[in-house]
């Protein structure tokens, strides 16, 4: 008898112990992805050009993302939105030769079941007929940005390039 | 994921295993003198669930348990159940609601002293289950931490139609407290054998099976108050035990 509530305690303690939560989502879990840019020489447009401090700042946001010495960047898009309009500051640091041109990237958004801990993921799927807008600053300077081209429209993962700028 | 709390419950599973064994070794030394053995039915309740449904206020559970002793050893078991639960994670909230059926056996291993009517059982079960899922509300993660996080979205979508099947493997234990009332508790590793899924979301709550991990695999147990009604009577002993082995 006294065996039996010892498993009676034994059996108590397993049930507690598979109540815990393993529930973290993993870092290597795909989720929201960021569109993918990749910088090309205009002048030998199948060779890659690092940009040199490009400042990359949400026009209704106060902070900037800034890249350097890369040719590939990753950006993110808004989620509550279907579109997003960056200004791309390039040489950002240098008040001389800095030109700041404005991309606006048009797209849907996939809400996407990922897993218990990491819930859902938005994909996007760039516009077909307008997927981006080029526009310049109020102060002229010139298109930094000679031309944009659309490598994959569906936005899923981060492994692939997703745009092309050539300069 | 998976692999975090599995050796723990395998280790868990061979320490019962382990006092089996002891159990048995204590058995050969026992004599055991002819005693009558009761037949019958007994049906009863999971009082953990009702337990939930009191204090928790996303859950609403019942589970009917019931067996037939068969043979000295074997019994047929079964459970029937419905659940209702709300689980609220922190990155998405769900409804699960659903009726569930499992049909089984239960070998009883436990040799008793004179009149004791005591279970150390190992039984196994199929299980099946038909639910719906309503996906309240979900957040949408993002690597990102540019853009402030978007606020959780409200959602409401409900997937009806969802059907698992699953098999279980259950390790109990039945005590009788007073005359023809047993409390149960078993522990349940339970795999799934087929599982119709949504789409675009998970069933991540089976009625029945509990909650689902990465894998095919699900814990569940269960405490039960039941009553036996005895409908018939043998007679055994132990000298007739031997003869039969």
């Amino acid at each position: 008898m006294k065996k039996i509530y010892l498993l009676f305690i034994c059996l108590l303690s397993i049930s507690f112990s598979s109540c815990e939560k393993d529930d973290i989502c993993e870092a290597t879990t795909a989720t929201t992805p960021k569109l993918i840019i990749e910088f090309y020489d205009i002048l030998n447009p199948l060779v890659k050009k690092n940009i040199t401090n490009l400042a990359l700042k949400e026009i209704n946001s106060t902070a900037s993302l800034v890249f350097n010495g890369t040719s590939k960047i990753q950006i993110p898009l808004k989620t509550n939105q279907d579109l997003t309009k960056y200004s791309f500051i390039l040489n950002s640091t240098d008040v001389a030769i800095k030109n700041e041109d404005f991309l606006l990237f048009n797209y849907s958004r996939q809400t996407v079941f990922v897993s218990r801990a990491c819930g859902f993921k938005t994909n996007f799927t760039l516009d077909s007929t307008l997927p981006f807008i080029k526009t310049e600053t109020s102060i002229p300077d010139g298109y930094w940005i000679q031309n944009v081209v659309i490598i994959k429209s569906n936005i899923t993962n981060e492994n692939e390039i997703h745009a092309k700028i050539y300069f | 994921m998976k692999m975090r709390y599995m050796p723990k419950f395998t280790f868990s599973i061979l320490l019962i295993l382990a006092s089996f064994l002891v159990i048995a070794q204590n058995k050969k030394t026992d004599s055991i003198p002819s005693k009558i053995e009761k037949y019958g039915i007994r049906f009863g309740t999971d009082i953990s669930k009702l337990a939930q449904s009191f204090y928790d206020k996303n859950y609403k559970g019942i589970e009917f348990v019931g067996d037939y002793r068969v043979t000295k050893n074997y019994y047929l078991a079964g459970e029937l159940g419905n659940e209702n639960t709300t689980v609220e994670d922190d990155r998405l909230s769900f409804t699960a609601q659903g009726t569930y059926l499992k049909i089984g056996f239960d070998y009883n291993s436990y040799e008793n002293w004179l009149d004791m009517r005591n279970m150390i059982y190992l039984g196994m079960r199929y299980g099946a289950s038909t639910f719906s899922q309503t996906l309240n509300s979900y957040k949408l993660y993002n690597t990102s931490t540019y853009f402030p996080e978007a606020p959780t979205v409200q959602s409401g979508e409900k997937y009806n139609g969802l059907t698992s099947q699953w098999i279980e493997v259950v390790l109990g234990l039945k005590t009788e407290l007073v005359k023809n009332v047993y409390l149960g508790f078993s522990v349940r590793l339970n795999r799934l054998l087929t599982n119709t899924k949504p789409d675009n979301f998970d069933n991540l709550y089976i009625p029945g099976f509990n909650r689902t991990y990465n894998g095919d695999f699900g814990i569940g147990f269960n405490y039960s108050v039941s009553y036996f009604l005895p409908l018939y009577k043998t007679k055994s002993s132990s000298k007739k035990e031997s003869k039969k082995k």
